[in-house]
């Protein structure tokens, strides 16, 4: 094993390429993910598991930690930083190995030792433990790692000698696990094990294995097919389009172990009704096996958020303490504990009600929400979308100045709609586009709101909106925002710092018009409108500014002005307002808004 | 027995010599490169005649490591005259080349004297913290492991806020790190950076930004405040600003609203020449020690 000056370094860029492999199989697991709910992100919840701990865990230079230290701190790191039930289970056993290799020992009876810990820290650690789930394939691991271990001396021959037989076991999973076999998957976290070993074993300089699987949507539409084709007058079968189809189907291809099956049952279906029309197989019970299957892949889902978060706290001493407070909410519940640090998972209704529970006893260090409900919707559906982002931030405004303001201040994406407000259709493209979970999504205008609304119910993400009705407020937003955050206090530092920066509007009267107070404004006057109000109007709008200036500005030392489109070509009135203001910064930008002229912030 | 101790550290501490009280010190001095011509800090070559090149000749900077020989000798003259010799070295994530030199030497003269590196996980006045820490540490406990873990209590517990004026600096100097996110806004925004010591990364990173001054100002007493309450201290033990000059009205809001914080060292630090590479003018930082 690696016991060089910089074996820190050369560990990180084995887990590095580790977690590369698995990256790169990931939408692999996503797809057989049916179990416990098929919300399609097993491959993304392990990938980001790995890859918090590689960022949390930098190969800074500690000059007296051993690699089994640094392994342990990594498993540390992956507790901290796991997602989902699968990230968790895996984290769990990641730290179990880890506790026994502590000391460096890389002997193969350590490591049959550290598996067998891993194996039943992940085990102890799960709520409700199923088999034909990856605490299966761990099991198995050590179990066959023990066998093998009687005839070879070489950790690595073992190991590599052990994936061939997990691969066997993984076919398994369905027999043990009836979800799957009604889905026609293998278990999702059990596959995403799998890889993870022959992602070591790579490592190791062994060969690899290839994994490769059509979408779900691609399978259930299969199966629609068949089973219409089925439901079809016997008389037509030949004349189906699908039955010439049929016996040229790569069935072996189709890594969906029951739709496999079921194609191999209508092939000899089409077969026996080639040779003898009286001979026909069951075709009712080949219908009700493909409404099975994709009844597995649609259940009832009655807890709908997957919730997650870290707790730290000196006044809970144990789990089952956390499990009392909590427990009453939902299920799938998985605690982890490091420390004074609690990290729980739980599937719940009430997301809110948990996290207030339980920050009586602490600090709440991270959050994080996942609507399973909308997940499931985009993993079955026909365009799925494949997550690429935890979260990001999304702004919709009308100039094209501002557009670029707010791209640069960090939103992730901007739409920028000129002067007709974006439809929902429109909002959903782009709210999809993003490829991600978590979506903060703001306007500049509250008039798009309830076309938000509606888009972010149609969206394939989790939706968070902030009910903004300026764009200065989007850039207040912007200018606070700090995207380490999860996305429950991110939303809520949003909505704190969204009224941060005092602004005016100026605009143009289209026609003669009276103000709350009596006064009177006529057609082509310049007025300024302040927190919902016309305060003041002008013939001049420079004199107008001028008087705005005067009258609004407190304690502030910066006045920032945004010009809109009917004066984007003037010249700049900065010069002017300086000798007016000498006391005070100026600063003027394109906002590229319609409606108003200028735009005047004060900070 | 009480071992004599040597420190040894450079000279981006963010703090004059006077404001050192630990008399067997030697400040090794990085080289500063200015168009391709190297200087050394002095009396003559200060943040404030960089700032001044900067502003009227458009000068580009960079520093370099600390030079190997100039620490060998500062060891070999003083290996017979000490018991151990501590050096407190600037984050090696930021220089990894000026820490590789360090453990160098430190092997080179295994047998000879135990030199102990002390990666400080900082730049500028939070070297300067760690700096100070571990003096108070060898001041109260000579013994080498102890020294060893509470330093490393102090490294942890010690983080630094930046105000860059212009990101450029740090930019061309290859440390903008994760702060690379705030470069390049339409709008001119001024951004708050940290190197906090509990951070694993190590790196520069984001803490947020402001478009005045006085807001990033009341930024920083807010990200103070959520620190203290994090740890959880009512007090700070050290705590240092230091401004690289070209804007003193804003060093002077941040003066007088970080007296509101409770701190039991208050340090008005010396903007040093190394630092002012990567600073630029009208920067300012506060380290605190927590």
């Amino acid at each position: 094993m690696i016991q060089t000056e910089n074996r820190t370094a050369v560990i990180r860029e084995r887990i590095e390429k580790i977690y590369k492999y698995l990256y790169r199989h990931k939408e692999y697991i996503n797809r057989l993910n049916v179990f416990p709910v098929p919300d399609g992100d097993t491959g993304l919840n392990m990938t980001l598991t790995i890859q918090g701990a590689l960022a949390n865990l930098s190969d800074y230079e500690k000059e007296t930690i051993s690699t089994g230290e640094y392994l342990k701190d990594f498993a540390e790191q992956m507790l901290i930083n796991s997602r989902g039930c699968s990230g968790v289970i895996l984290s769990l056993y990641c730290q179990g190995v880890s506790q026994v290799i502590v000391n460096s020992d890389f002997s193969k009876e350590n490591i049959f030792e550290a598996l067998e810990n891993g194996y039943q820290n992940a085990y102890e650690g799960t709520e409700n433990p199923r088999e034909g789930t990856i605490l299966t394939l761990m099991r198995e691991f050590k179990e066959k790692y023990g066998e093998l271990m009687k005839e070879e001396n070489d950790t690595v021959i073992i190991i590599k000698k052990c994936i061939p037989y997990l691969k066997e076991v993984l076919k398994k999973t369905p027999d043990m696990l009836p979800v799957l076999k009604q889905a026609g998957v293998v278990d999702s976290g059990g596959a995403g094990f799998v890889i993870i070993l022959q992602g070591i074993n790579r490592e190791l300089k062994i060969n690899e294995l290839a994994f490769s699987s059509l979408p779900v949507s691609i399978i259930l539409n299969i199966n629609r097919a068949t089973k219409k084709y089925l439901n079809g007058k016997l008389s037509n079968f030949n004349k189906n389009s699908i039955a010439a189809l049929l016996p040229h189907l790569g069935i072996e291809k189709l890594h969906n172990i029951r739709l496999h099956n079921i194609i191999e049952d209508v092939k000899s279906l089409i077969n026996n009704l080639q040779s003898n029309r009286n001979r026909l197989l069951n075709k009712k019970a080949i219908i009700s096996d493909l409404k099975d299957m994709e009844n597995s892949w649609n259940p009832e889902i009655k807890l709908k958020y997957c919730t997650e978060f870290v707790l730290e706290t000196n006044k809970i001493s144990s789990k089952e303490q956390i499990k009392e407070i909590i427990g009453k909410y939902g299920d799938s519940l998985i605690i982890l504990n490091s420390g004074d640090k609690y990290k729980v998972h739980i599937h719940t209704h009430k997301p809110d009600s948990v996290f207030k529970d339980v920050s009586k006893y602490g600090e709440l260090l991270f959050t994080k929400v996942d609507d399973m409900k909308k997940q499931h919707r985009n993993f079955i559906s026909s365009n799925t979308i494949d997550y690429e982002r935890e979260k990001s931030v999304f702004c919709i405004v009308s100039g094209e100045g501002f557009r670029k303001i707010l791209k640069e201040l960090g939103a992730d994406d901007v739409l920028c709609y000129g002067k007709n407000k974006p439809s929902v259709e429109h909002i959903v493209k782009e709210l999809n586009k993003l490829r991600t979970k978590n979506i903060i999504v703001a306007a500049d205008d509250k008039d798009i709101l309830m076309a938000l609304k509606y888009a972010a119910s149609l969206s394939k993400s989790n939706v968070n909106i902030v009910e903004s009705n300026n764009v200065i407020s989007l850039i207040s937003m912007m200018m606070g925002i700090s995207k380490e955050l999860d996305i429950t206090t991110l939303f809520d530092s949003i909505m704190n710092s969204l009224n941060d920066i005092r602004f005016c509007g100026i605009a143009r009267s289209v026609r003669n018009t009276t103000t709350e107070n009596g006064k009177t404004i006529n057609k082509n006057d310049f007025f300024t409108v302040y927190n919902g109000k016309i305060i003041l109007s002008d013939k001049n709008v420079e004199q107008l500014i001028n008087d705005t200036i005067e009258e609004l500005i407190k304690e502030e030392s910066l006045i920032t002005i945004y010009k809109g489109i009917p004066v984007k070509k003037q010249k700049s009135i900065i010069p002017k307002l300086k000798k007016s203001f000498p006391e005070l910064d100026f600063e003027e930008y394109y906002g590229g808004q319609y409606q108003y002229h200028y735009y005047i912030t004060f900070e | 027995m009480n071992k004599k101790i040597l420190i040894i550290t450079a000279d981006n501490l963010g703090l004059s010599k006077e404001q050192i009280h630990y008399p067997d010190i030697e400040i090794l001095k990085f080289p500063v490169v200015v168009n391709d011509k190297e200087y050394r800090g002095s009396n003559e070559y200060t943040a404030q005649w960089l700032n001044e090149k900067y502003l009227k000749e458009k000068v580009v900077a960079k520093t370099t490591s600390i030079v190997k020989g100039e620490l060998i000798e500062i060891a070999e003259k003083n290996k017979d005259k000490y018991d151990l010799i501590i050096h407190v070295v600037m984050s090696s994530v930021m220089s990894i080349a000026t820490f590789a030199i360090a453990k160098n030497v430190k092997e080179m003269y295994e047998n000879t004297i135990p030199i102990i590196n002390i990666d400080s996980r900082q730049v500028l006045s939070g070297v300067g913290n760690v700096l100070l820490g571990v003096i108070d540490i060898i001041k109260k406990n000579n013994n080498t492991d102890d020294i060893v873990k509470l330093s490393q209590e102090v490294i942890q517990n010690t983080f630094n806020y930046f105000v860059m004026a212009d990101l450029n600096y740090l930019y061309r100097g290859g440390r903008i790190g994760k702060a690379k996110a705030l470069m390049g806004s339409v709008l001119r925004i001024t951004p708050i950076l940290g190197l906090m010591g509990d951070d694993e990364e190590g790196q520069v990173i984001p803490l947020g930004k402001g478009r005045t001054f006085k807001q990033v100002n009341s930024k920083i007493i807010d990200l103070i405040k959520a620190k203290m309450a994090e740890k959880p201290v009512t007090v700070i033990k050290r705590l240092n600003i230091t401004g690289f000059g070209d804007n003193e009205e804003a060093f002077s809001d941040l003066e007088e609203k970080i007296k509101t914080i409770p701190c039991d060292d208050f340090i008005i630090g010396k903007a040093d020449f190394a630092g002012a590479v990567y600073c630029g003018p009208k920067s300012y930082s506060v380290a605190i020690s927590i």
